[in-house]
């Protein structure tokens, strides 16, 4: 797949993909929101493949930071979050605008710990 | 509830694909999310067809009648967005019925969405197509303003 963010060394993008993983298998495993997908005649039989798909993306995530992702998460729902007008949209504190000219680099909240995703 | 001038406000012209070139379900994801991310100026165009196509891993998103609606949440796109697209030829989107797709709905949101807007507008515009009238009304829009005026008049 010539898209895919893992062939991109951008540790960062994967960390984003993973949680859009992670809230699609949450989805599925909802009895409410797979209720109302059901009902909309969306089939929901396939959460062995995103399992899958979760898992090898992970193989491309570097260890330390597939940890502080697993760490946030025990606090947080939302692990990554975006910066909008240099604010964490997680706590709303202020980002340095440094932070964004950071490559290759997945920077972290100063204040409430997420990690940021500069769009 | 969400108005049917409210679903339609979603629509807009440079969203919209008269005549998709894809002859693979791949290809008309691709076709889509760059319509999206040209409109919305959005740099990340792989990780959102990477989530449509996990998304399609869970299940087809075409339940029939000619008729998909591939969606999800990405952090990505920083707003709901819709885009249309039909394709005359029709592409093999591993529909429930083994039917050719030929209308596209493509709805994707951000994560952080506390009214759950998109599941909202999703059910809305699934309503909209489980009508056969209006689902044919739709495939066969010659263009941009009938298919507004189509979901404008569904007093949904």
């Amino acid at each position: 797949m010539t898209d895919h963010p893992a062939r991109k060394p951008d540790q960062a993008k994967l960390l984003v993909a993973l949680q859009d993983l992670d809230h699609m298998i949450r989805d599925a495993e909802d009895a409410k929101t797979a209720a109302k997908m059901q009902e909309m005649g969306f089939p929901m039989d396939g959460i062995a493949e995103i399992k899958k798909a979760r898992t090898e993306l992970t193989e491309h995530i570097k260890p330390q930071l597939l940890n502080r992702y697993q760490r946030v998460s025990q606090n947080y729902e939302r692990i990554v979050v975006p910066v909008v007008k240099d604010l964490c949209t997680g706590c709303f504190a202020k980002v340095a605008t440094s932070f964004r000219y950071e490559k290759n680099s997945v920077v972290t909240c100063e204040s409430c710990g997420r990690i940021l995703y500069f769009t | 509830m969400m108005t049917s001038q409210e679903l339609a406000s979603y629509f807009r012209e440079s969203l919209c694909i008269f005549d998709l070139k894809a002859a693979s379900k791949r290809e008309a994801l691709a076709e889509m999310v760059d319509v999206v991310c040209s409109e919305h100026d959005i740099k990340d165009r792989g990780l959102i067809l990477e989530m449509l196509l996990n998304r399609e891993s869970l299940g087809s998103t075409a339940i029939g009648k000619g008729v998909a609606f591939p969606h999800g949440r990405t952090l990505a796109v920083r707003d709901l967005s819709i885009a249309f697209a039909r394709s005359v030829r029709g592409v093999d989107f591993d529909s429930t019925d083994k039917k050719p797709t030929h209308a596209f709905f493509l709805i994707i949101a951000p994560p952080q969405d506390r009214d759950n807007v998109y599941l909202q507008v999703l059910g809305r515009v699934v309503d909209l197509i489980k009508d056969d009238a209006s689902r044919d009304r739709v495939v066969g829009a010659s263009g941009y303003a009938e298919l507004k005026t189509i979901i404008e008049g569904q007093g949904l």
